[in-house]
């Protein structure tokens, strides 16, 4: 009975995931003061799917956590609480709570209980300090187009003890039962039939062959006798075994009855249908294992192992599959677009019941796998579409393993080295006589270049991925250092390559902090200057000409030229007055570059700024500054649209052929001997403009024969790396290339001096230069020679 | 040539149906005078020498980088790796493509002889000393009529810290 539930973990994170950025992105759009009623439901819904797949695998913390979250949410979607910003603030910590419990479980570590803990406090006292006590059950006033499933099930359960509590009697039922499967199904079918049910406590079960031991505690609210009662026990249970107790006499009050239950803490008079979630007992009276109860609560078809985890979700699908569902809350569950699936999937398929656990999952994905498969690939479309898709579940679109995606751009590229080579071949062919060959050719490689565009663009979302965890990060900062701060931002619907957006997220989150505490000014100075009250920080994309540029602008106070110069010189840099003002700002990527005033726990420690550079560095992108001393700064990373593919120089030494990436390149020419100049202990320089250069003889670096011995020939290379400037000496440039990085590491192993390899037009393989390796090397020789 | 081998092949896997007890099919190739056999399921294919790209600051044995394929393909020259005198390249020269643990790599090995399915009473235990590999990646020695084939953990030797053909770290 039991199946590896393990194997849908990662689907379960990826989903939860994408729920919580989804719930984060819609709390931050939130209108406190008029909050929409479709953005609570979409919340509502996300925080119930993190919930049920929660249970269904099994993380109680997870589920206990968004079960509070949900009972908040609910109320407010109802209309019973007023929206308030301390709300959206639980929420949002809420929100980070879950993502580390998130985290803990996809890691295998443990989260901090006590965050849990602590915001699950917050939302309950939230939730009952603010609870209005409409005089009538809230199951009235439920409008059908935003019941879930889930409600309108438990609203079912509020209706079977409402018809019921006029004659209904409450009975106590201990028993020891050894049955498992479907003899107990039937005993819990048989009881539900008879009126509402709750189980108190369940056997526990020892290991997973051993037998159930304990006793099985339910409660049956009932206008039956005993004997009905007791005659459903028959074969089941030995009689002595059994024992029916009657705890609450017919009882013709509902609000009594209601407290009668005894596991609600709630305030009395609380009405049912308010708090119908914690009618299932699962909270309050049991805090230590908040979903034992649940387990219990008489679905029992389910093989304790599982449900002892299974919690809130298993249950929701087993009312679906099981409960004979009245058709009024039939069609309300119908009528619940978002849910739909869930509906389709649960409520036709009554038979399903012995299955129930594996077809509890497949339901699950079913309902939920289309609207996230929406939100993955679906990137293609912009942000409003993503988030339209997700909730309307639309399915036109598929999950695709990266893997996969990039097996097919490999065969791609292949395709065209292919199609070259053949072009090539037929070049040399009488184009008179071969005429309908040429002509084929021709269309094959138009048709290869779309191929590989259109393959290429698999692997391209939009930058708003990145871009949408932004509107959170200002949010928070700016309420930390008591800033006002607006968030613009322009081209999210900008494609870039996957590997690059989740290379850029790091860098650009520090420079958007760096802008909000060191580049907006706090309010008193902002209007001191003469500037609106709010600063301002957009976050812009766009495409320049095979390049992606973004760009962080604040209208902050700017950079200050004196003061980084006098910061350089403290530091003892080597800096002179006349440097470039684009000169100046790049000082402030230097490691331990800091003009900040004071260290604050946000930024001012002069680390960052390097990392960010060299992490833009390592992705063959370039980062600008422009700024303008109480105006404002812009700061522009240029990046390559992918990582796949990279724009080369290619150059030989030696006879072999490598590539340089053209990013690096700064000029290139032919050095006479007057340019040249030896020195002795630090080789050999070059005089650029008035400047001297080291100069990397490339050939020895890599041990290399070079055609051209002496220096005087050959050309040199003017590279960056890491902020210098230095000298190569090749034999020659052969041309420009695109090419496709391969690594070396996958079937070989990391060689220095190299970051990976590609292959050309004619089929050979090119090793590309890792220049910054490369020159760290020559130093390295230097020195030994020396 | 991988034809031919594929032949031979098929023609073996028929004698080996035949007999009882447990059957290893072996590819063999010869170095210097010794001759080899390594596990046939390792093998992906056998083509020719051809347009090696070089490995700068690499050990000699590494003749460097092929494209397989679109795949980038490390080529170990095992007869300068046991010093197995001229190591020439010519259209004769042969490389065993090999897919061990993960990874694609090639090797260049004299020539490459023959499939062969090897019975359980034709192996013998390894021997202390006297071949040009390192003892600790022989399994054992195959009996064969009139000659005596070595046979090699070809993926132990492959992904040992002698050929540095893997990075350390990932071991």
């Amino acid at each position: 009975m039991t199946i590896d539930m393990s194997q849908f973990y990662q689907v379960f994170f990826d989903e939860a995931a994408e729920h919580l950025a989804n719930m984060e992105g819609l709390l931050l759009g939130l209108d406190v003061s008029a909050p929409s009623l479709d953005d609570l439901n979409a919340i509502f819904r996300a925080a119930h799917s993190i919930k049920g797949g929660a249970g269904t695998f099994g993380f109680t913390d997870i589920a206990s956590v968004t079960h509070v979250l949900e009972n908040l949410l609910d109320k407010l979607r109802k209309e019973e609480l007023a929206l308030a910003t301390e709300m959206v603030d639980a929420f949002l910590a809420a929100g980070d709570v879950l993502k580390g419990q998130l985290d803990a479980h996809r890691n295998g570590g443990s989260s901090n209980p006590g965050d849990a803990e602590d915001v699950t406090h917050r939302l309950e006292a939230l939730t009952s300090g603010g609870t209005v006590a409409p005089a009538t059950a809230a199951v009235a006033e439920a409008s059908p187009a935003t019941v879930t499933p889930m409600n309108a099930q438990d609203n079912m359960l509020a209706d079977v003890s409402e018809a019921l509590s006029g004659t209904a009697s409450r009975w106590l039922i201990t028993f020891k039962c050894d049955a498992e499967g479907e003899a107990l199904e039937k005993l819990w079918a048989g009881l539900r039939d008879l009126g509402g049910l709750e189980t108190r406590s369940r056997p526990a079960k020892k290991g997973k062959k051993s037998k159930l031991e304990g006793k099985w505690e339910v409660e049956l609210v009932t206008s039956q006798g005993e004997a009905a009662v007791r005659e459903l026990f028959d074969f089941v249970v030995n009689v002595e075994d059994l024992t029916v107790q009657l705890v609450t006499p017919p009882a013709p009050v509902k609000a009594p009855e209601q407290e009668a239950y005894g596991f609600f803490d709630d305030a009395p008079g609380n009405p049912l249908g308010l708090e119908n979630d914690s009618g299932y007992g699962f909270f309050q009276s049991a805090p230590g294992s908040p979903l034992q109860e649940v387990e219990g609560s008489g679905y029992g078809f389910f093989e304790p192992m599982v449900v002892a985890s299974g919690g809130a979700a298993v249950v929701e699908q087993s009312y679906g599959f099981f409960e004979p569902v009245p058709p009024a809350v039939a069609a309300n569950i119908a009528k619940v677009e978002s849910e739909k699936a869930v509906a389709l999937a649960s409520a036709p398929e009554p038979e399903a019941g012995a299955t129930l656990r594996n077809e509890a999952v497949p339901g699950r994905r079913a309902s939920d796998q289309p609207s996230v498969a929406e939100v993955k690939v679906g990137r293609r479309d912009n942000d409003k579409a993503v988030a339209a898709a997700t909730a309307s579940g639309d399915s036109s679109s598929i999950r695709v393993g990266v893997e996969k995606v990039d097996q097919l751009i490999n065969l791609v590229g292949e395709l065209v080295i292919t199609q070259s080579m053949i072009a090539q071949m037929a070049s040399k062919v009488d184009p008179v006589i071969y005429e309908s060959l040429i002509h084929g050719l021709d269309q094959l490689e138009r048709n290869t270049r779309s191929l590989q565009e259109s393959v290429m663009s698999i692997r391209m979302m939009p930058i708003a991925f990145v871009f949408s965890r932004f509107p959170r990060v200002v949010r928070d900062l700016a309420s930390k250092l008591g800033k006002k701060v607006e968030l613009k931002t322009v081209g999210e619907g900008t494609e870039l390559d996957k590997g690059v957006i989740e290379k850029i997220a790091d860098p650009l989150t520090h420079l958007v902090r760096n802008s909000l505490d060191h580049g907006i000014e706090s309010t008193e100075r902002r209007i001191e200057a003469g500037k609106p009250e709010t600063g301002t920080i957009t976050l812009k994309a766009f495409h320049q000409s095979g390049y992606i540029v973004i760009e962080v602008i604040d209208d902050g106070g700017g950079l200050s030229r004196e003061r980084i110069l006098a910061k350089a010189r403290e530091r003892g840099m080597s800096i002179s007055d006349s440097m470039a003002d684009s000169e100046v700002w790049q000082l402030i990527f230097e490691a331990g570059f800091s003009t900040a005033e004071k260290v604050t726990d946000v930024s001012g420690r002069g680390v960052g700024m390097d990392v960010v550079k060299r992490n833009i560095a390592a992705m063959s992108g370039r980062i600008e500054i422009d700024s303008s001393l109480g105006h404002g700064t812009r700061i522009s990373i240029r990046l390559p649209l992918t990582l796949a593919i990279l724009d080369g120089m290619s150059i030989e030494v030696g006879g072999e052929l490598f590539i340089v990436p053209l990013t690096l390149i700064i000029e290139s020419f032919q050095p006479t001997a007057e340019d040249l100049s030896t020195v002795r202990g630090s080789g050999v320089m070059v005089k650029v403009r008035g400047e001297y250069l080291p100069v990397i003889a490339l050939h020895e670096v890599l041990g290399l024969q070079p055609r051209l011995v002496q220096h005087g020939k050959g050309i040199i290379l003017i590279v960056e790396s890491e902020g210098k400037r230095v000298a190569m000496l090749v034999d020659e440039l052969v041309g420009q290339h695109q090419v496709v990085i391969k690594s070396l590491d996958s079937n070989y192993r990391k060689v220095p001096g190299f970051s990976g390899a590609t292959i050309m037009g004619d089929g050979r393989v090119a090793l590309i230069l890792d220049v910054g390796a490369v020159v760290q090397r020559a130093g390295q020789q230097l020195l030994e020679a020396a | 040539m991988m034809q031919a081998v594929i032949e031979n092949y098929h023609a073996s896997a028929g004698v080996a149906g035949a007999s009882p007890g447990p059957v290893q099919e072996l590819l063999t190739f010869t170095l210097g005078k010794e001759e080899y056999g390594i596990e046939i399921l390792k093998v992906q294919e056998i083509r020719g020498y051809d347009s090696v790209t070089a490995i700068p600051n690499s050990p000699d044995f590494i003749k460097g980088v092929i494209n397989l394929r679109g795949v980038i393909v490390p080529i170990v020259d095992l007869r300068i790796k046991f010093a197995l005198g001229s190591a020439e390249y010519n259209q004769f020269t042969v490389v065993i493509i090999l897919s061990v643990a993960n990874r694609v790599v090639g090797i260049v090995v004299d020539s490459v002889s023959d499939v062969l399915a090897l019975g359980d009473e034709q192996l013998r235990p390894p021997p202390e000393l006297g071949t040009i590999m390192d003892s600790s990646y022989i399994i054992g020695l195959g009996a064969l009529q009139d000659r005596m084939l070595i046979l090699v953990d070809i993926e132990k030797l492959l992904t040992s810290r002698d050929l540095g053909l893997i990075d350390q770290v990932s071991q």
